[in-house]
């Protein structure tokens, strides 16, 4: 038999894919469905097997759905996290997309000792994610060290507050100075948690074709209007990439509130409840995700 | 090459014998130079003159703001390093001393080697590379391979298959960690083991708990490289491939040998996000490992190991100040490897970035 060139392909297509196939089928796809399942279920180890047991609610009757609810309506601390993780999120990652946008715009320029800055501009992706970012910053003080604090505290400053108090402003809006001082004093977290994002920035601004900068030199744009009307389209779909990256590191980081209660409550062994915890925050997750796509959409500009 | 073929030897041959002319640069004084500036200006209409004088201004304060800027940032990351290296040396005694701010009075080489000695350093580094740095390096290739088979071939149920990729970069790995850790306490081979034997495999400790997933490009953040793959496959011209096929290449060989060498910084960043990410990672080598020892979970684990193995159990008193030593000693310890190895890598990371497939979605 003797196979069109198309489908020749596709089946060589398969022959490439089908090691991942085999590895997602059993550690992915059906530990995926397993988990939604057991989210129904109240799961309890036993000893050679997950016991799982149907719930039922106070008046006896079967509801699938009472870990959700429990979750939601029981659970003193999730909702409360969720809230404030979600709040931390809005806040931090329009933060993150701006510097990062920043840094990567001077130094994609020309200047002596590039080569180095960049080196050392992403040498937080080296360091950032393990446990040596948590001694760096003082985190990890399993003895309640309360002088760990010092290590990064060079940087933290109070001096918004004074700023504010200097100028003759009291006491605005408490919300609003501590987000400008968290935001000035955490400069050290801040740029360490932005090297992925400067590195996509900075290759989508290496993307930019030269004539679009040579159209604009000649029509005599400022840099603030070539910042706007050639950077800003030119590197919008990586600016929505670097959106989703930014978010789905916020949400996936195991330090997080909700995260660690989610890990905790599996440290109990209430199988079924973390399940439906997880579940129900990766919804959310992508219900965010979503919003973030639709709004995006209309500013994203591909240049086919 | 079309240079090549215009240049004729014997004018090569000329232009050495008889180097041209650079034309006479005329000197003039400052003063010169803003008059016949100023003259200049005076032919241009009033936007093009505030235009031009605006840029001119612009283009004299920015190199020293940037300048600043970027002297200061670095101070900032580079900041915890320094004072790694400032205090990882230090005597104990004289992270007391008020006197001393960046460079100690001594040196010593004692807390290192005390770091060391509780993190049991050596055995540990080499389980590390055994583990993380062998799996990193199967994933880079695995990933590579569902890249390619994702980026170049058309084959239905592609789009489904891909959604799944998607979702393995937004899903928390978390949400999978107890089906999978079933699946390896219970590991049944090939679905007929228990049927066979009555029994099961418990692959908890074992290291095919890491290499399996990452052989089948299901490691650690395997669907992001898998993405960076594809993207970057999907933008090599297509026909390069053509010409293989033509030339009786099949698609394996085409992959090896003209795919691969095309995509070399792809494969230089996804080696060093993957090395970097299994070095650091501490949740999933605990979950699978009751007695397993990385890098990353001695490090976390060192302030613990310290009190046991150095301080004699609380023996010897040590304030947090003191501490810092030993945490500041371990930390270098554990990052060297990884800051050797970005040394040697980061020219090619920092300049073949643009053209890994980031760009062109």
């Amino acid at each position: 038999m003797r196979l069109s060139y198309e489908r020749k392909k596709g089946l060589y297509g398969y022959g490439f894919i089908a090691l991942w196939f085999i590895g997602a089928l059993f550690f992915f796809i059906i530990p995926v469905f397993e988990s939604l399942y057991y989210s129904f279920f109240s799961v309890t180890p036993e000893t050679g097997y997950l016991a799982i047991t149907k719930l039922t609610d106070s008046s006896g009757a079967v509801n699938y759905f009472l870990n959700y609810r429990n979750a939601f309506l029981r659970d003193a601390y999730f909702s409360t996290y969720l809230v404030s993780v979600l709040r931390d999120m809005l806040i931090n990652t329009p933060i993150i997309i701006i510097f990062s946008l920043f840094v990567a715009i001077v130094i994609n320029q020309e200047f002596r000792g590039k080569t180095f800055a960049r080196a050392v501009f992403f040498l937080p992706v080296i360091i950032a994610t393990g446990p040596v970012y948590s001694i760096i910053t003082g985190d990890l003080s399993t003895t309640g060290a309360a002088e760990a604090d010092q290590f990064s505290s060079m940087f933290s400053s109070d001096m918004v507050d004074e700023l504010l108090e200097f100028v003759g402003i009291y006491g605005i809006s408490d919300t609003l100075t501590e987000t400008i001082s968290t935001l000035t004093s955490d400069i050290l977290n801040l740029i360490w948690k932005c090297g992925i994002q400067i590195i996509i920035f900075l290759s989508a601004l290496q993307g930019i074709p030269a004539s679009a900068k040579e159209a604009a030199a000649i029509e005599g744009a400022t840099s603030w209007e070539f910042f706007w009307k050639i950077t800003i389209a030119y590197i919008s779909p990586m600016l929505l990439v670097n959106l989703i990256y930014t978010i789905i590191d916020t949400f996936a980081d195991p330090t997080n509130l909700v995260m660690e209660r989610i890990i905790q409550q599996q440290d109990d062994w209430l199988y079924g409840y973390a399940a439906a915890m997880a579940w129900s925050y990766f919804l959310i997750v992508l219900v965010v995700i979503g919003i973030v796509f639709a709004l995006m959409n209309k500013v994203v500009y591909y240049d086919d | 090459m079309a240079e090549n073929v215009k240049t004729n030897p014997v004018s090569g041959f000329l232009k050495k014998i008889k180097p041209e002319k650079k034309p006479k640069e005329v000197k003039r004084s400052r003063k010169e130079e803003r008059e016949r500036f100023k003259k200049r200006l005076s032919t241009l209409t009033p936007a093009e003159q505030k235009y031009l004088n605006r840029k001119r201004m612009f283009e004299k304060v920015w190199p020293f703001c940037r300048a600043l800027l970027i002297i200061g940032l670095c101070f900032v990351i580079l900041y915890p390093l320094l004072y790694m290296l400032s205090t990882a040396f230090r005597p104990r005694s004289e992270m007391n001393d008020p006197t001393i701010v960046w460079i100690p009075k001594t040196f010593t080489l004692s807390n290192i080697k005390e770091a060391a000695k509780a993190m049991d350093f050596w055995p540990t580094l080499g389980n590390t590379v055994f583990i993380n740095v062998g799996c990193s390096i199967l994933q880079v290739l695995s990933c590579a391979i569902t890249g390619y088979g994702f980026g170049r071939f058309n084959f239905k149920g592609k789009s489904i298959l891909f959604f799944f990729v998607i979702l393995m970069i937004l899903m928390p790995s978390q949400i999978i960690l107890i089906p999978q850790y079933m699946f390896f306490r219970y590991f049944n081979p090939l679905g007929i083991y228990h049927a066979l034997t009555g029994n099961y495999i418990n692959l908890i400790n074992n290291a095919l708990t890491m290499y399996m997933p990452a052989f089948t490009a299901n490691g650690i953040r395997a669907g992001l490289f898998i993405f960076l793959y594809r993207q970057t496959f999907r933008g090599l011209p297509k026909e390069l491939e053509d010409a293989a096929y033509l030339d009786g290449c099949s698609p394996l060989r085409t992959f090896v040998q003209i795919m691969v060498p095309n995509a070399g910084s792809t494969f230089l960043t996804v080696f060093l996000l993957s090395v970097v990410w299994y070095w650091n990672d501490y949740y999933v080598s605990t979950s699978f490992f009751t007695d397993n020892s990385t890098i990353a979970l001695q490090l976390k684990n060192l302030e613990a190991s310290l009190t046991r193995i150095i301080f004699d159990n609380g023996n010897v008193q040590v304030n947090s100040r003191e501490l810092i030593v030993w945490m500041e000693g371990g930390c270098l310890i554990s990052i060297t490897p990884m800051l050797i190895m970005y040394i040697f890598l980061q020219r090619y990371f920092t300049e073949g970035i643009a053209r890994s497939g980031l760009t062109g979605m």
